[in-house]
């Protein structure tokens, strides 16, 4: 399955979802829909969270698991969540300015 | 990337970035370790480190002022850090991982006191400072002796340095700082940790020399 793209590879802008389909029936949506917010977030970043949730959101599982220190892995997690609120701050700009 | 590129990247990241792998309790034991190995090979060749910066060798002391310089110098470089970081990061950081980071960073140390061990480095230094001072006995040094001991300053003054950028590192990496605000604290931190364990050091030596 190839990785779903978040960002235009042309302007760098967010990517929207315009149709979805049934692979079982074929019926087709169209539309303008938003990406869900962890769908925006790099493939890195995706993994990382789901690893963190795996390891039951603990810091120190993590740090072994991915061999890494604790403050490492720490600072890891604070830079997702500084682009989570990013890309939060953005996507409600952009809203604003649509209406 | 190849497995050789890959194996080379994640040795310089051991050489330059240690902390990214270790820290907490088990980079505070080790730095501790490494602390009282330097300070005992240090006093073989009465190697001080009388500053945060500052390597000298002279006077013979006993075992345990080595070991308080160095730990005099840890302490003097992990409080202004600490503080900084507590004023300047924007997430929260454990006390252990500055600590513990901060004493592993001082192992170039160990490199420094051994290169300082060979006996030509401390007839050097008496001859340099018997051509300071009138009416000293003459010393002879050979070139051999001239040869080890420059190769001990320049081994020296590349490890202070490598320390330096380890410290850096290794505030960076526990108090997650970066850029200008990381390098301005950083280099306040260095210059008065200088100056603080500098009069500590000093205080104490005088106190075991002069009032002993």
């Amino acid at each position: 399955m190839k990785v779903l793209p978040a960002i235009c590879p042309s302007c760098n802008s967010q990517l929207n979802v315009k149709s979805l389909v049934c692979e079982r029936c074929q019926t087709e949506i169209q539309g303008r829909y938003e990406l869900p917010l962890p769908a925006r977030l790099s493939t890195e970043d995706q993994s990382f969270i789901l690893e963190f949730i795996k390891a039951s959101g603990s810091l120190k599982k993590m740090a072994g698991l991915l061999g890494l220190s604790y403050p490492t892995v720490r600072n890891r997690l604070d830079e997702i969540i500084e682009h989570i609120k990013l890309t939060e701050k953005s996507g409600k700009d952009s809203r604003e300015k649509k209406l | 990337m190849t497995e050789t590129t890959a194996h080379s990247h994640r040795l310089s990241r051991w050489l330059f970035n240690p902390f990214r792998f270790i820290a907490g309790f088990k980079a505070l034991l080790l730095g501790l370790v490494i602390i009282l190995i330097s300070a005992s090979i240090g006093s073989v060749s009465n190697t001080h480190f009388d500053g945060v910066l500052d390597v000298h060798t002279g006077i013979e002391a006993p075992l345990w002022l080595f070991f308080a310089e160095g730990l005099i110098n840890w302490i003097c470089m992990v409080i202004p850090l600490f503080f900084f970081g507590l004023i300047v990061s924007r997430s929260s950081f454990r006390m252990i991982d500055v600590f513990g980071t901060q004493a592993l960073a001082r192992w170039p140390y160990i490199i420094i006191v051994v290169v300082m061990l060979p006996d030509a480095n401390r007839r050097v230094i008496e001859y340099l400072m018997s051509k300071l001072i009138q009416n000293a006995p003459a010393i002879e040094v050979n070139s051999i002796d001239v040869l080890v001991f420059v190769f001990a300053m320049i081994l020296s003054i590349l490890m202070v340095i490598w320390m330096v950028a380890l410290m850096y590192q290794a505030y960076v990496v526990s108090c997650n700082i970066k850029g200008t605000r990381a390098v301005i604290t950083f280099i306040i931190s260095l210059i008065g940790a200088e100056v603080l364990s500098k009069f500590a050091i000093l205080s104490l030596l005088s106190r075991t020399f002069f009032f002993d």
